[in-house]
């Protein structure tokens, strides 16, 4: 459906599901020469082996380059924080502690936004 | 539900080292309390504080405490966490300085899915731009934010796309400069690939303001994901109505095509860069005709950078007071830095104009590489130079920086500490630009080459003071002659490193040393007989048998044998050599 003056208002309202839970991980070529795209795959796996719907989305560089690769996880109830130097043990912990755990983890927390 | 009500974030923000003995004395003290339970004691790997000590964060609430020490952690576990109290002696209040508007998606929206971006006000610039269908008022509204250019040479938007608007001409063309060249930028691509509608929002808008129905995305081919990402979006966009013909159900067409620069350098000239999309050698020509009166295929031609281009749209749709209120009398909104080098946090960062040097390194990369001494920061790359320390304080902006002798540039901002030599930094730069001139004009040809002979002279100690003058005279044909941005601006690191670091030049001609140990040709390797424990390991690994001696005697190397290679530095395991 294409856009128009019109109906802009009406069409993009909704654009957005507004999901409760999810996951980013940042996927631009800094983040997956650091190995996100391991970490995105580790975390969509280990999400369906424990049946949880939390949406796992793509996003591009948030900046910390130092702490690349960068998960950010937002739980409903629980603070939602930025992981970094997410290697393939981490994301799974990131699914199994935080997600199905509701816990936070420990020493790879790079950013806490304000809960 | 989370398993606990609160966390305690904990980080030795000095060494690290301390993080898990205070952590565990949180532990300890809410077991006591009986509280262990509730609370979650976090070890965390950033707490965005830095130098300060042991910090807590209580999480909710925020509240942050630095310089913690152990008589603190009962007293904070009592307030702060029993009750809602704050330790006001020593609460802080850290504050990000980054302000984003550039970066305001990346990291938080799908870069591949339109439908993100709209959702986070995407194309509302777009469409209050066509609801309004005046091209003057949108000129009006750059205008009002004082936005210029962020490719590195700082002119005025608005301007250039006035000049293409008052063109009586039926073709004319918007060019994305994404070419991205600079040793050390990744600026751009970081949008391209995080958020890429942002840009074409920017050049739609562009396209409609001087009138025309034609874009270019020019990326250089080395950037696959961006260019992948770009592509998608136009696909996408047009999908929805936002590109090709009659825009928005308006009157209004435009479109836009990706073409792939070859990866050299001076293709990022403008008038280089529209020669190397019309098929022709990437070339600069002389200026004027500018390309907004004569572009690409003679047309009108609005060339501008990626960055430049993010900020349109949150200028269009909160107005150009908004964006003006941002940064500096002269320098407006924001700039977006690769913050790399010697320092701890290297980051994508933006900040506003009007920041401090000393603001960026410290508050934001946290601080030096295992806190060594810092000596200068590069900025603007092979076009730019150094500001050394004592000029930290310095506000960002296009006019400070020019006047300390260096430039803001595209982005690129390198800490260097004690261990980087400026004359090898100056030469470095310089490899670069005789590496990538074209050639086409002799001042740049021939006195880069010179310079670059020089310069090399200078670093194996071979050098007298003479040549620091033929350096400088070069220099000032090179900049009053060359043909384009890359000749005229050249020799910037070899005069910012003179004026500055002038020592730095004296002791590597005069004494034949190299401080900072960088000048392979200078270095002298000797052994500390105090530290040499007599193994005889750099004896059997120096390929030129230049060290003499036996376990009884000791080793000594015999310098007239030794030809550098460093291999006898690198085995000793009792760091005995020393150069
Ligand atoms: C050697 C050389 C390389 C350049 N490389 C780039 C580049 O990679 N990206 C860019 O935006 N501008 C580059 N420029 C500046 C462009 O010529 C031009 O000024 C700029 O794209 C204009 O956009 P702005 O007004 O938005 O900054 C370069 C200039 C020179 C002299
Ligand atoms: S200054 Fe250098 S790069 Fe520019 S036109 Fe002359 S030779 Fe070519
Ligand atoms: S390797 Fe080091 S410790 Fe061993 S002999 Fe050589 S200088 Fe001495």
């Amino acid at each position: 459906m294409k856009l128009t003056l019109n109906n802009f208002d009406e069409e993009t309202k909704n654009v957005k599901k507004n999901n409760k839970n999810w996951i980013k991980v940042g996927l631009s070529t800094c983040g997956i020469a650091a190995g996100a795209d391991v970490a995105f795959a580790t975390i969509k796996k280990v999400l369906q082996e424990n049946g949880s719907d939390v949406e796992v989305i793509r996003t591009g560089c948030a900046g910390k380059c130092y702490a690349e690769p960068l998960v950010e996880v937002k739980i409903e109830g629980m603070p939602q924080v930025v992981y970094g130097n997410v290697n393939e043990e981490v994301a799974t912990k990131i699914v199994q502690k935080h997600v199905m755990g509701k816990q936070l983890i420990n020493d790879h927390i790079y950013l806490v936004k304000d809960a | 539900m989370w398993k606990y009500k609160k966390v305690i974030l904990v980080k030795d923000t000095d060494t690290g080292k301390e993080t898990v003995r205070f952590s565990e004395l949180f532990n300890s003290a809410l077991r006591d309390r009986g509280l262990d339970g509730e609370v979650q004691v976090i070890r965390s790997a950033d707490i965005n504080v830095y130098n300060q000590g042991i910090v807590v964060k209580i999480i909710p609430g925020n509240i942050t405490y630095s310089k913690v020490e152990e008589k603190d952690i009962d007293l904070i576990v009592r307030k702060s966490i029993k009750k809602e109290e704050a330790l006001k002696e020593i609460q802080i209040d850290p504050k990000d300085k980054q302000v984003r508007i550039v970066l305001r998606n990346c990291g938080i929206i799908d870069p591949e899915n339109i439908n993100d971006y709209i959702s986070v006000d995407g194309y509302k610039g777009l469409k209050k731009v066509l609801e309004q269908n005046d091209r003057d008022k949108v000129i009006a509204e750059i205008k009002i934010s004082g936005l210029r250019g962020r490719g590195g040479g700082g002119f005025p938007t608005w301007m250039k796309w006035s000049f293409a608007k008052d063109q009586k001409n039926d073709t004319k063309f918007i060019i994305c400069n994404a070419d991205e060249g600079d040793p050390g930028a990744y600026m751009d691509r970081s949008v391209l690939e995080g958020d890429p509608h942002s840009v074409l929002e920017g050049m739609i808008i562009a396209g409609f303001a001087v009138g025309a129905k034609k874009g270019y995305f020019y990326i250089r081919a080395e950037y696959p994901l961006a260019i992948a990402r770009v592509e998608l979006a136009i696909k996408q966009a047009r999908e929805k109505g936002l590109l090709g013909n009659n825009i928005l159900g308006t009157q209004f067409s435009f479109d836009l095509e990706v073409r792939l620069g070859a990866g050299a350098f001076v293709c990022g000239e403008e008038t280089a860069l529209i020669a190397s999309i019309e098929g022709k050698r990437g070339c600069p020509s002389p200026r004027p005709p500018y390309p907004s009166i004569s572009g690409l295929w003679g047309k009108p031609t609005v060339i501008n950078n990626v960055e430049t281009l993010a900020n349109i749209s949150p200028i269009m749709h909160k107005g150009g007071e908004w964006f003006a209120e941002i940064g500096t009398e002269r320098s407006k909104g924001t700039k977006v830095f690769a913050l790399t080098g010697k320092v701890e946090n290297s980051s994508l960062i933006e900040v506003p104009m009007g920041i401090t040097l000393k603001e960026i390194i410290y508050e934001i990369g946290g601080g030096v590489l295992n806190n060594k001494k810092i000596k200068a920061v590069q900025t603007g790359g092979p076009s730019g130079g150094v500001i050394p320390e004592e000029y930290f304080d310095t506000s960002i902006d296009y006019e400070s920086l020019q006047n300390l002798g260096s430039i803001m540039g595209s982005g690129g901002m390198i800490v260097m500490d004690e261990d980087d030599c400026m004359v090898d930094i100056a030469k470095f730069y310089l490899k670069f630009c005789v590496d990538e001139s074209c050639g086409k004009c002799a001042p740049c040809r021939i006195g880069g080459k010179q310079m670059l002979e020089l310069l090399t002279e200078i670093s194996e100690g071979k050098a007298t003071f003479e040549q620091v003058d033929k350096l400088k005279l070069i220099s000032k044909a090179m900049q009053k002659a060359s043909l384009c941005g890359l000749g005229q601006t050249a020799p910037n690191p070899v005069l910012s490193t003179l004026k500055y670091f002038e020592q730095e030049y004296v002791d590597h001609i005069k004494d034949k040393k190299c401080v900072s140990g960088k000048c392979e040709a200078l270095f002298i390797y000797e052994i500390i007989q105090d530290k040499c424990k007599r193994c005889s390991l750099c004896q059997r690994n120096c390929p030129v048998e230049a060290i003499p001696g036996d376990r009884d005697k000791g080793y000594a190397i015999d310098q007239k044998k030794c030809i550098k290679c460093g291999k006898c530095f690198e085995v000793c395991k009792f760091e005995a050599v020393n150069r």
